[in-house]
Parts: structure tokens; sequence; C-alpha cells
């Protein structure tokens, strides 16, 4: 349908929007209205019915494609070898193309494009596995709906939308980057939140963290030893690797807060720059990273209670650590569960399956519970 | 109305505490409401005889509250959750008082809460400290039931010795507030002694009985504050009235002075200056019973104390610790009245610095916990004397609160403190705690900051209106974290951090996938803590065409805690019996009179380990209940916004 040769003059304006194209921040997205195009084809084109001669026939080769855009009609560039690819295609497959072409960096959605085209269903299929064999559009994820296929125009890269960012690998969640971030974030904010220093004393039976809350637990006296060093262990030094013992004395690793108000706690800004220019992380990921990514692990933390937020920084909370690097993840999480806890959750009913069934007179009551025989038994 | 696992609650409290005939009648007048002797006797199917017994013994404990409008007029008795509630407060609020008033205030304490109130004179009695005392007359007999201790109590090791020591411990306490005098008002309803109020306010001004037109309700409102705070001032304990030799200080025209309140508090700042023995007696007649309103700010403070010391170390905790002893003093309760004025600056109640370095604990290391505050000189109190055997201690202290330790040795060379030098030391002692105090307002929680913001005043206050909803959020969050998990705790906060979000941008903030999330948010939607909104797209309202707004409201989630500790604290009181059960045959003979006080000659080993074995599951059944009720305190008695018991 579109003549064979591509006259010298419109190969000529098609390369000056093309370069202009390329160089502008939109690249090949870039839009060229008609006084745009009027201005670079000053010396082909001296009046409109030439120009639009001289657009028709780059229309044609494929190489420029119309849009319209806030009602006046603009023009933007097609890649040489995309444009020789779609001169062979057919209606329905050029209509789809051009869709998908539309959606650029977002996407579009398998069934957007069939409700679109309004092409019946076979043919859209059939359409877009042709597409797909002439590597002119590919599939891409969409985290927002996996289960959705999605089209994108095969030279493109998928936005942050649509990737999820850079805590996405290939649409799936990426934990255990975000674990390492975050484990990178607590290290850094951990060395600017307090003073570490090493106090040596004589060796106890007991550890000092039990002996200093001895008093609190007065009440609760009936407790077993060993929950109770788990309960109070997370309240200062939780760092049991730090401890070097030597024969009667053993150093201990305390934190030393920073008098108020003389101290700039790292901000996100900071942090990021710490995260992205430390060699943790591959550079290719560190560059994608944003800060407004890493205020998002930040806000994590904050939720997770090892950060708070001081005046504009953040600061370790007290006693928090840090994994260090190579050590596999142990089953930190079950045993921050029996740390943490109040006067209700201690008690069987906390956890009670059937506590809303437990009463008097009722299949299940105080007299027959198991778990408070399990309970008191425990420990005792 | 109070919510069925209160009642259930209260009930087996007041089992517990005064027998089954007054727990009975307590359920049915919970049940039935308001009513009189016979009516209430007609539903719990008792005779009336029986039923005012049991209606005394719960008067006594005010469990019930009666009002008798006029002279002839039926009395109604209406129940008092709160004091009813309060029965399982007895453990927390002795380890208080023993904790800062001593052994022997401890078991003041105990006796009266045993008997609910009592007359100063028969407690002195009981003591064998009155002239005309016999052994065992007062205490001990009036309630020979078993208490909460179910008949294993431990015989008390400290006794008071002495009337002075005795009338000093009473004065002590009743000038703190944690007791309180009793008078005819004490036993009335609330809603009642508001009528009566109003009542004598009508009479008193507004002789046309109307009340109408906003000017008018202004004035009425006023008046009926007024007389309110009258009440209460003439309600509360007061050295000019209250103390001995009555006659001699009382006069009428003292009651109402204006400077009354004044004395008061300038009284209870500086408390720590009475001597003791030569304090004049309290009359015999006076009759007190426990605040518990002050005692929960007891609670609260040494709650609070415990957060401060957790997240910022021991040194500041004690800090923290001190101010709010300052401040607690002039706090006299919990529920701020609103404001007159919203617009005007809230007066937070503040303490100045040397009253806190007053009332810190010189042992207190406060240099070597901030960095470079303290220089490389630990501050010594003016320690004369037993140096040695000081430094030792505090080398202990200091590994027991595991802070840096600076002491250098040639300190101890140094000269005893002159004067200027110990000025000095005061100077740089204050210069410390206020650092420690900058620290805590720095903190996000906002633990305490200075009475007038921007100033560099030495007055410190606490925003407790504010604190404490930080503090309820940390109790949820707390439990939140211990039924489900570190994920569920992420996903709370940040929903009440951001309001209502859609499962896709929960997922996205916590970093979780949507299948994890998912579960998490069903999980804590099945047990009433996340809810979520749905938004239809149309008029269908297909679910797959609903937008679901998924929130976290942290007052329902305080209430619905709150009733699950109702209920577990029942629960565990409830298995107390069927433990007893258990152990019945040792239990009984432990008992047995011979066997009693001689157990270790008459028990054999065996029956010996049996029976400490049922001791400790008693106290730790017994524990738990209290550790409960540190939770009650902090969702519903530490913030005015609960108002469940509020009939």
């Amino acid at each position: 349908m579109a003549p064979l040769e591509l006259s010298a003059e419109c190969d000529e304006l098609y390369s000056t929007l093309l370069t202009a194209a390329t160089e502008s921040e939109e690249g090949l997205k870039k839009q060229f209205f008609q006084k745009d195009v009027a201005e670079v084809a000053k010396k082909t084109a001296k009046s409109v019915t030439e120009l639009l001669k001289v657009i028709q026939e780059l229309q044609n080769h494929a190489l420029l494609r119309a849009s319209r855009w806030q009602g006046s009609l603009c023009w933007s560039t097609r890649p040489r070898g995309a444009a020789e690819h779609i001169r062979v295609l057919n209606t329905n497959e050029r209509t789809l193309y051009e869709y998908v072409e539309d959606a650029h960096t977002k996407g579009i959605w398998l069934k957007d494009l069939k409700k679109r085209s309004g092409i019946e269903d076979g043919k859209v299929q059939k359409a877009m596995s042709k597409l797909e064999g002439a590597r002119l559009v590919k599939v891409i994820k969409n985290v927002r709906a996996p289960a959705q296929k999605t089209y994108m125009l095969f030279h493109l890269v998928p936005s942050d939308d649509v990737t999820g960012g850079s805590f996405f690998d290939a649409g799936d969640l990426d934990e255990v980057l975000i674990e390492e971030v975050a484990n990178l974030i607590v290290f850094h904010v951990k060395m600017a939140s307090w003073e570490e220093s090493k106090v040596r004393q004589p060796r106890r039976g007991r550890s000092p963290v039990d002996a200093d809350h001895q008093g609190d637990d007065a009440v609760a006296g009936a407790e077993t030893n060993g929950k109770k060093r788990k309960r109070t262990a997370d309240i200062e030094d939780s760092v049991p690797a730090r401890k070097h013992r030597s024969r009667d004395y053993e150093d201990i690793v305390v934190q030393l807060a920073w008098p108020a108000g003389t101290r700039e706690y790292p901000t996100a800004n900071g942090i990021h720059n710490f995260v992205t220019t430390m060699d943790a992380i591959r550079a290719s990921k560190a560059q994608q990273l944003t800060v407004a990514e890493i205020q998002g692990v930040i806000d994590m933390l904050v939720w997770d209670d090892k950060l708070e937020k001081v005046g504009a920084g953040y600061r370790t909370v007290r006693g928090i650590s840090f994994r260090p690097p190579g050590a596999v993840a142990d089953d930190e999480d079950e045993e921050d569960l029996e740390k943490v806890g109040n006067g209700l959750t201690q008690t069987p009913c906390a956890k009670c399956p059937v506590f809303d069934l437990c009463g008097e007179g009722g299949p299940v009551s105080a007299r027959n519970c198991e778990y408070f025989a399990e309970w008191l038994n425990h420990g005792t | 109305m109070a919510a069925q696992n209160l009642a259930e609650l209260c009930a087996v409290l007041i089992e517990n505490h005064v027998g089954d005939l007054a727990a009975q009648i307590f359920t049915t007048l919970s049940e039935h409401g308001r009513c009189t002797a016979t009516t209430l006797a007609g539903h719990a199917n008792i005779p009336l005889r029986r039923a005012r017994t049991g209606l005394a013994t719960l008067i006594e404990e005010q469990l019930v509250l009666h009002h008798t409008a006029e002279e002839d007029a039926p009395t109604f008795y209406t129940v008092s959750w709160r004091n009813a509630y309060n029965l399982a407060r007895h453990a927390n609020v002795i380890a208080l008082v023993t904790e800062r008033y001593g052994e022997a205030a401890g078991q003041v304490i105990k006796n009266i809460l045993q008997l609910g109130h009592a007359r100063v004179g028969d407690l002195a009695d009981a003591y064998n400290l009155a002239p005309a005392s016999q052994r065992d007359s007062g205490i001990d007999m009036v309630h020979a039931k078993e208490g909460m201790t179910n008949g294993t109590a431990k015989p008390s090791t400290q006794h008071v010795t002495s009337t002075a020591e005795f009338h000093g411990i009473l004065r002590n306490l009743l000038r703190d507030g944690i007791l309180a005098k009793v008078g005819a008002r004490s036993f009335m309803p609330v809603s009642d002694l508001q009528e009566q109020l109003q009542e004598a306010v009508i009479v008193d001004q507004f002789p046309d009985r109307k009340v109408t037109g906003p000017k008018k309700a202004r004035e009425f409102g006023a008046a009926v504050n007024e007389l309110k705070r009258r009440w209460q001032i003439d309600d509360t304990f007061s050295e000019a009235v209250d103390v001995g030799s009555r006659g001699a200080i009382k006069r009428p025209g003292d009651h109402f002075a204006p400077n009354k309140r004044a004395k008061l508090n300038g009284g209870l700042a500086n408390g720590h200056a009475i001597d003791e023995s030569s304090a004049p007696k309290l009359s015999l007649d006076l009759i007190v019973r426990v605040d518990f309103t002050r005692c929960t700010l007891g609670l609260r403070s040494r709650r609070l104390h415990q957060l401060a010391r957790r997240v910022l170390g021991n040194a500041t905790g004690a800090v923290y610790g001190a101010l709010l002893k300052c401040v607690e003093r002039k706090v006299r309760i919990i529920r701020s009245e609103p404001a007159e004025d919203p617009d005007a600056d809230k007066i937070l109640p503040s303490a100045n610095l040397n009253e806190i370095a007053e009332s810190l604990d010189r042992e207190v290391d406060l240099g070597s916990s901030i960095k470079g505050v303290g220089g490389n000189k630990h501050l010594k109190p003016n320690g004369t004397g037993m140096k040695g055997k000081k430094n030792h201690v505090v080398d202990d202290e200091f590994a027991e609160i595991g802070i840096k330790e600076e002491l250098s040795e040639s300190e101890d060379d140094e000269p005893t403190a002159n004067g200027l030098s110990s000025y000095r030391s005061h100077a740089k002692r204050v210069k410390m705690i206020e650092a420690h105090l900058m620290l805590l307002e720095e903190h996000p929680k906002g633990f305490c900051k200075r009475a007038r913001a921007g100033s560099t005043s030495t007055d410190w206050g606490i925003d407790f209106d504010a604190l404490m909803d930080a503090l309820i959020e940390a109790e949820l969050d707390d439990t939140i974290t211990a039924k489900f998990g570190k994920k569920s705790l992420r996903v709370v906060r940040m929903l009440r951090e951001r309001g209502r979000l859609e499962e896709k941008q929960v997922a996205s903030f916590a970093m979780m996938r949507v299948k994890d999330v998912r579960s998490v948010l069903t999980e804590l939607q099945s047990e009433g803590l996340a809810d979520a909104q749905e938004l239809p797209k149309d008029n269908q309202r297909q679910p797959s065409r609903t937008t679901y707004l998924w929130y976290f409201d942290t007052q329902r989630a305080q209430s619905l805690i709150l009733q699950q500790t109702y209920k577990a604290m029942a629960r565990t009181l409830q298995r107390i019996p069927v433990e007893r059960d258990r152990f019945r045959t040792i239990i009984e003979k432990a008992e047995r009179t011979d066997v009693k006080d001689h157990e270790q000659e008459k028990l054999g080993q065996g029956e010996r380990a049996y029976l400490r074995e049922w001791r400790e599951v008693e106290e730790r059944l017994l524990t738990q209940v209290a550790r409960m009720d540190e939770v009650v305190v902090i969702l519903r008695d530490c913030s005015a916004k609960d108002v469940s018991l509020d009939t």
C-alpha cells in the first residue's frame, strides 16, 4: 500500500525529528505539533499542503504516528526498525499495535485491548501472538494485577508503577532485598544513635539485665526464671554475640544516650545516601533506589519498633541490634513473641481458641480448661 | 451499663472477698438495677433478713451504694462497679504502698482494704496500741473469712510497733491521698449525689425553681460546680480539721476558709519535712478508706516510669520517676474537668527542677549515661563516713543498671563537701537532671515538656492527656504483637497512622505480599480489631466491584481488649477453687489447728513439697490477676476518654 521508496526530503525530515525526539526528555514519546513540524520542515515544505503531503508519506511508512493531544493533532516518531515491521502488519494488528504503543510504559491489559479495539476475541489473540513473535510487543507482569496479561512495546522498560518499584523483582516482592536494606539501615542508624561502650564487670550468676529488673517483677515472682529472662532481655543489651568473656569479668556493651538537641540523627536523605553508596547492594539496584523508597523502608522500621523519629532524623530504639552481615536470619520473630506481652497475653486465655465459648456451665469453663493445667505445669 | 464480663468478674471477686451470699446479692442487684431491699429479696429468692445481712456486708465494703431520698422513703440500693472491680486491685495497691511507704504501711493498707473502711480507733485497737485494747478484737475477727489469699495468707512479718508510728503512717497516707476520709456521701450513688447537689442549689439560689434560658443554665451549672467543689473539699482530709484533740482547732468557720486549698497543696509539696514522732495523733473517730483513684495515679506513674526506663535507660528513667512523683502530688484527679475556655493554654501539672532533685534518689548516677554530660566524675552525694562500703554498693548499682562506669579512684580522696562545693555539686546535679529531662522531652513519646514552651524555665510539666494516648496505644501494640505477631503490629500501626487504606496500599506500605497482608487483615478482622469499610462502585453492591478500605479503631480495640481482660481475670480467679480442689487433702491438713504454724514438724517432706506447690500455683494465678489489673489501669482508668464505668 505504501510507496516502496521514501523520498529524500521526507527522510531528512524524519531524521531531524527523530534526533530531536531522542534528545528531548520524553524520548520517543515526544510529540510534535503542526507548528513544530513546520519549523523543522521549513526547507522542504513551504506551504501547509506540502507539509501535509510530507507527513502523510511518513505516516504511510509508519515512521510517524498521529495522535491527538488536547484537541490538536500531533505526531511522534517511531524507530526505523519498528516501522519496517509495522508496514507489513494487517489492519487489525496495526490497530492493536497502536493501542499498545499509546499505553507506553504503563502497558495495557489484554482485556482492555479487546474492549477498545472492538476486534473479536480469537483475532486479538492471534494478532497479539504474532506481534509478540515479531518482537514488537512483550508481555510484562503488572504488580497491581498479576493475573492480567499486560502488553507493552518490546523496546520499553516498564515504569515503576507497573513493576512496583525497586523492591519488586519480575513482579514479585523481593523480600530478601527489603530485609537486607532494612538491616543496613538499622546498622547505619544505630551507629549514629547511641554511643556504645563496654563495661567490664565481675561475672555473676545472673545476667545484669535480670538483676536490674528484679524490682519490677516483684509481682511476677511466680514466673519461672527462664521465662523472666526472655521477657526482660529486650530491655537493654540484647546483643549476646557481643559478650566477651574473660575469666572473672565480662564486657557488656551498653548504649549511652547523646545529650538532647546536640545531635543530628540520620535523616531519610542521609540514609538513602548511605545505602546507595555502600557496596552492599548491587550497583544497578542501588542506582534505582529512590529516597521515597528508602523512606518507605524507614516507615516500616518505625512501625516495627526498630527506629524512632527524633526531630528531623531517626534513631534506633534502645536495645535494637542489627543482624551481622552473613548471618542467617534465625527465628528471631519467634523469640520476640515471647518477650513482649502484658498481663493479658501471658494468660492461657489470650491464646485460647475457644475463649468466646468459655463460661460457667458451658462446654468449656475454667474448671475443665486444659490450657490452664498446661500453663500451671509449665516450669513448675 | 457495664458488660457481662465485668459483672462476672465482680461476682467472682466478691465471692472470694466476702462470701457467696454477698456475691449472689450483688449479681441480682446488677441484673435488676437499682431497687429496694424487699424487691431485691424477691428477685434473688432469699429471705429478707438474709438479703439485709448481705447488703450490710456489701455496703461496708462500698460495693453497694444506697440512698434514701426522704425520711420515710424506701432506701434504694445500687451496685458500684468501680468499687467492686477495685477488689482486684488490692494486690497492686498493697505493693505500691509497700514500695513507697514501707512494709508497715503496706500492712496497714492491707488491713484497711480487707475491712473496706475502718475507724482509726478500731485500727489502733487491732494493733494493740490503744489503751483499752484486747488482742484480736478488730481486724482479724471482723472478717475472719478468707480474703483473696484464701486462708493461706502468711502472717504479717512486720507489725506496727508504736502508736506514734501508726499515726505517722496513717497521716502520711492521708496526706498523700492514698487514704481518704469516709463520710455519709461516700455511700451514695453518683447520680443521687448529683441530684442532691442540684436540689441544694435550686433551693438555695433559685427560689422560683426555674432554670430556663442559657444564661440561667450557665449560672446554675457554675453554682452546682462550686458546691460540688466545696463538698469535695469538705470530704477531703485536712490537717487542720481531722487531727486529734478536736475542738481546739476545729472551728465551724474554718471549713471554707479561702486559704485552705493553698494550705493543702503546700502541705503536700514539702511533705517530707514532717517529723513523725512529734506529729499530733489523728482523731480516733476518723473513718478512713483507701482512695483508689489516688492509687491508680500511683500505678500509672509506675508504669510510665517503667516505660521511660525501657526506652531511655535507667538513670533517665529514675529522673522521670522523680518528676512523676513530684507531679503526682499536684494532680488531684485523673479526669481533668473540661476546660472552660478551650482556647486557653493548657496548664500542665509541673514540678520545679529543685523539687525533682530533692525527690530523686541520690544514689542514681546521672552523669555517665549521657555522653559527655557527666564528664569523668561520678557525682557523689555528700558521701561521708561509710565510703568504702558505699563504693562497693555503687559499683554494684552500676552493673545492675548497665551504664558506663566512670568512677575514678582519685575521687575517693576528695575532701568532704563544704559549703561551696556542695553548692556546686547541687548546681551540677540539677544541670544533669535537666539534661535527662531534655532527653525525655526529645523522645517521640513526649514524656515531659517545659511548663512554658520556649522558655528556659526550670519548671517541667507532663502532658498526661497526650501521653496516656501513647501509653494506651503501646499497650494495645503489646497485646497485638503477643497475640498475632510482628507483622500484624506493623499493619496495625500503619493503619493507625495512615487512616483508611485499601488492601493493595497496605501491602505496598508494609512491604509485604498482598497474600500475606490479606491473611493478617482477615485475622485481625475476625478478632474485631481491624475492620473494612465497603465502598461499592455501582448500585449492585457486588463484592467484586467494591473497594474495601481497612481501618483500625483504637477506641474499639481498647474496649475489646478491656473486655477480654475482664474475662481472662474472671477465668483465672475461677481456676483457683479448681486447683484448690486438686490439693484439697494437703490444704485441709495444713489448716488443722494442731498443724497450723507447725508445718515444719507436723508435715512430712513430701507433704511440705506438695503444700508448697499449691502455694506456688495460687500465687501464680493471683499474680496473673494483678498483672492483668495493670492492663486495666492503662486501658480503662488512665485516660479520661473511657467512660464505661460512669454510671
